[in-house]
């Protein structure tokens, strides 16, 4: 086996290749932007210059005498929409503001016009030539600037509704033998997939197809649908493959119903292909963070104290906001805690979910504050973990369904060679090289939403499965594969699967790391249902089909495992049996606490996500640690970070191949979040400078080095059939924290700001 | 290769199409370069097509282009070739990564007409009669890709990577594939993928 394959412990299934590999490595297989269209009109997006003001007038005359230009399509001009409502309070858009509705402007780089053309290169110059006459209003871009507001997020965001707190914080903090307080410092990021936001809109008749990277097809083909006032069951979203999402594909944005709307105008086909730029701007983003955190502790390390307030820049019309503190005010023991986050209002594009979206600011401030305070106690930081460690969440009080946070410490650490660490910061170096040893907890909720599949057995095993999941590097597929494969005892080779496809069975969108605990759950389901048939067909009296409830599972929660009793099904003899040549099932499952509408919300593509804290009687996470060595030439003061461990445990590992990659790409996700990510803002114009993968700086492969991945063996059974947490979010929270731990050690210096660049390093 | 040349083409000058675009985007960098041709003959609308006769993958494909097509768009949108990737349009990301004449380059940034006569190789040209090339297998073997989008680049790349003599160690391999971007953070994988590859590559 190769490292890409780790050997399976117990509670994971087989490292099997991806069930995509084949087609991904021939370039054979389709994303969005790879679908044909009959005789397509190209679009190309004109955007503002300025960040707030109006449009006084275009000039279209140079663009239009562009040789092959079809239409230009301005606020003047362009297809009435309907309004949708955020994503985050119950509609399906990412932003409410609409471009191309009237002459105003509410942010840098918003859609004031589209032309179409016969080609994309007669469309990109007609574009250039557009001339625009603003009105411009002096912008507020961020935390400071001048006329932004702020208030509370709790009253403004639906999915915010308290500000967790328990016990009396001011006292305990006044009379804590230990305290601390620090501020910590988060910029704005963006996804940037490495598959444009490309949209492709085809009408045949009354019915379009749209061809769009999209994390929820359901949540898409609704939305445009809505915006467009005609009905859904019209509205077919494909894309079988998506290069990439991470949050960015999750909601709708305004570019889908408007290329819709301009391509049934014209009647013909309309591929639109923004640009690198462009994305920073027509979609969402990750917002700067700010953050205060207040730590009292007892000279043992026993915390008694703990607030944690944040603040988090927005749009002006849209109250999105991730606050996170609904993570950290949970993740110790500690009897009382406070907390607050506030929503900032600036002249920009609406930000949104960005892989692990509150863990990711919100962990950084409270996970380098649990080393400040280490050091203040004169503590290894994992004792200090290990003595604040709980099997029940502080807040309410509920019980963790599975927590095994310091299992993952002892076993990272001991991989890592954390025992080799010097305490004292500058006290290791090699040569020119400063070196530091930093660690960090990390934790991502469990979650899972409502989902359909449509499976079909044919008599020679071969299987079919039909769910409107997404593929977006995650493995889906894979999983999908394996999981009906296992269930129904049938040749993973002889299994195909469906997914990024409106027209199958509903799935929630992939989002919040619930894809695979609640398409997984769904699967298992509805293979039971068929075995259930066949069973029945083959054992029809009273005692065997009760035998096969038992094993196969009636209820709508299927057991976790298939009973050990179970013998295998001659499928064969059971089709004889039941006189029938194919036995397909559909099937609708909903996890325990979804509410009484998941069903109808689901197929009107609202994903009604439960799990985390939010569950009645218990919480559930998924945990991991992680340790970083950092080195920092003490002339130049670059900084590399040579070694990433992580430990990571998440209920039943479905594939220990897939697993171990998203668990890689996170460690490194985190890398990169602590030392490379950031979008800079010009503070005068509230616009984005770095908009392009030059400036925009992600890994290459020459920045990452030795990443190292260790999967701890945990059966959870008080999550969903499946037995999954999901850790698509997991591996790339903490990792910053624990960068910057490790940069104290090195140099003794404590930074608070991300990302942390050569420059700001003093020593 | 194919009769057609630039030079040969009826109604096309490579001259006065470069000081056509430098006159229309490019202006104070080029601005010496257009007053040197202001003898040629006044630059032709570069939206009117233009023949081309691209070799991809060992087949001649003639073509009637826009004469700012780059190789990216002309294998995607008018060959139906779509395994190389858009990821930036700007040379930034390598998901366009194809081999020209063996060399490894950004299809986004290299012009159609500028590789008449030079031989394409696309990631569609890499496997025989469904026979995977090594280099694709050794990317699944060592799972060195997740959502697959820039892997055509990479696998392309990777290539080239190889038969320059630069996958002689892991820090090598790192330092010579770092112009491919993979979003999904697979960069431990293909370094694997490279390595595994590389001595079957070598042998020919």
């Amino acid at each position: 086996m190769t490292a890409a394959a780790p050997e399976p412990k117990a509670n994971m299934g087989q490292p099997v290749p991806r069930y995509d590999a084949a087609s991904k490595v021939t370039g054979r297989a389709t994303y969005a932007s790879d679908m044909p269209l009959d005789n397509p009109a190209h679009a190309f997006l004109v955007t503002s210059a300025i960040a707030k003001g109006r449009v006084d007038s275009f000039d279209l005359d140079d663009a239009r005498a562009v040789r092959g230009v079809i239409d230009i399509v301005t606020h003047e001009n362009a297809p009435k929409l309907k309004e949708s409502k955020l994503f985050s309070n119950g509609g399906y858009a990412g932003t409410t503001i609409q471009p191309l509705k009237s002459a105003d402007i509410a942010h840098d780089g918003q859609i004031i016009a589209v032309v179409i053309a016969e080609s994309y290169e007669a469309a990109r110059e007609a574009a250039n030539r557009v001339k625009v006459s603003y009105t411009a209003v002096a912008p507020s871009a961020s935390f400071g600037s001048p006329g932004t507001t702020t208030a509370a997020a709790k009253g403004q965001n639906a999915q915010f509704k308290e500000d967790p707190q328990v016990g009396d914080f001011a006292r305990a903090f006044d009379e804590a033998e230990v305290k601390l307080t620090a501020s910590y410092d988060t910029p704005p990021q963006h996804h940037n997939p490495m598959e444009l936001f490309t949209t492709s809109c085809a009408w045949m008749g009354d019915n379009l197809v749209i061809y769009e990277g999209s994390q929820y097809v359901y949540g898409l083909k609704n939305g445009v649908a809505e915006q467009l006032g005609i009905d859904a069951d019209k509205v077919r979203v494909v894309n079988p493959y998506v290069g990439g999402g991470f949050g960015s594909r999750g909601s709708m944005t305004p570019r889908t119903a408007i290329i819709a709307g301009i391509a049934k105008r014209l009647n013909r086909p309309i591929k639109l292909v923004p640009t690198r730029d462009q994305g920073f701007t027509i979609t969402t983003h990750r917002a700067e963070t700010r953050h205060e955190i207040r730590l009292g502790a007892s000279r043992d390390g026993k915390l008694v104290a703990l607030r944690h307030e944040g603040a988090e820049v927005s749009s002006r019309p849209d109250a999105y906001c991730v606050g996170g503190t609904k993570t950290t005010t949970r993740l110790y023991a500690c009897p009382n805690v406070a907390s607050l986050v506030s929503i900032v209002r600036a002249d920009r594009n609406t930000p949104g979910f960005m892989r692990s979206p509150p863990e990711v600011p919100y962990l950084f401030a409270l996970e380098s504050a649990m080393d400040e305070l280490a050091v203040k106690l004169n503590m290894d930081p994992v004792e200090l973990r290990r003595i604040n460690d709980t099997t029940v969440e502080p807040i309410g009080g509920k019980p963790y369904t599975s927590r095994s946070l310091m299992a993952c410490f002892d076993e990272a650490a001991k991989a890592f060679g954390w025992s080799q660490r010097s305490p004292q910061p500058k006290s290791m170096s090699d040569g020119d090289w400063l070196i530091g040893y930093g660690c960090a907890a990390t934790c991502y909720p469990t979650q899972m939403a409502p989902s359909a599949a449509r499976v079909r057995l044919q008599r020679d095993g071969r299987t079919r499965v039909e769910i409107a999941g997404h593929e977006i590097g995650t493995g889906a597929y894979t999983v999908i594969a394996q999981t009906a494969a296992e269930r129904l005892g049938v040749p993973l080779d002889k299994v195909a699967v469906f997914l990024g496809d409106s027209e199958l069975p509903p799935a929630p969108v992939a989002g919040g790391s619930n894809s695979t605990a609640s398409t997984c759950s769904a699967v298992m389901m509805v293979c039971d249902q068929i075995r259930q048939r066949l069973f029945k067909a083959v054992m029809p009296s009273d005692s065997l089909t009760d035998k096969a409830k038992e094993t196969v599972g009636l209820s709508q929660a299927p057991s976790t495992q298939a009973a050990k009793s179970d013998r295998p099904l001659d499928i064969e003899k059971a089709f004889d049996a039941l006189g029938a040549g194919v036995v397909e099932e559909y099937g609708e499952w909903k996890p325990e606490g979804a509410p009484l509408d998941s069903f109808k919300a689901m197929h009107s593509g609202h994903a009604r996500i439960v799990g985390g804290h939010a569950m009645k009687d218990k919480i559930a996470y998924a945990f991991g640690a992680e340790f970083v060595e950092v080195r920092i030439n003490r002339f130049t003061h670059e900084i590399r970070c040579p070694r990433l461990v992580g430990a990571f445990a998440a209920g039943r590992i479905m594939n220990p191949r897939t697993a171990r990659s998203q668990l890689m790409g996170g460690l490194i996700w985190g890398m990169s979040s602590a030392l490379l990510e950031a979008t800079e803002i010009d503070q005068r114009n509230a616009r984005y400078v770095n908009d392009n993968l030059a400036d925009y700086l992600v890994p290459v492969n020459a920045d990452v080095a030795g990443v190292e991945v260790i999967l701890l063996s945990e059966q959870d059974d008080h999550i969903n059939p499946a037995g999954a947490k999901g850790l698509g979010e997991l591996a790339n929270v903490g990792t910053n924290a624990a960068i910057c731990n490790a940069i104290y050690h090195a140099t003794g210096q404590r930074i608070r700001k991300l990302p942390v660049r050569l420059e700001n390093i003093e020593a | 290769m194919s009769e057609n040349s630039s030079s040969r083409r009826s109604g096309f000058d490579r001259r006065a199409f470069v000081a056509g675009v430098a006159g229309s985007a490019l202006v104070p960098l080029t601005a010496r370069a257009v007053a040197q041709d202001a003898k040629a003959p006044a630059a032709q609308d570069p939206a009117l097509p233009v023949d081309v006769t691209l070799r991809v993958n060992g087949k001649d494909k003639r073509l009637q282009l826009d004469a700012r097509t780059t190789v990216l768009d002309a294998l995607r949108e008018h060959l139906k070739l779509t395994g190389s990737k858009k990821g930036c349009d700007h040379g930034q990301c390598g998901a366009c990564t194809v081999l020209i004449d063996d060399r490894r380059v950004v299809s986004c940034l290299t012009l159609a007409l500028a590789a008449e006569g030079q031989e394409i190789t696309t990631i569609e040209g890499l496997a025989t009669n469904d026979r995977l090339h090594p280099m694709q297998q050794a990317f699944i073997d060592n799972d060195a890709f997740q959502c697959g989008y820039c892997t055509p680049g990479q696998i392309m790349s990777a290539l080239a990577c190889v038969k320059e003599g630069h996958a002689g160690s892991d820090a090598d391999i790192r330092e010579y594939m770092s112009g491919n971007i993979c979003r999904c953070a697979a960069y431990p994988n293909i370094v694997a993928a490279v390595k595994q590859a590389a001595p079957e590559i070598m042998k020919g």
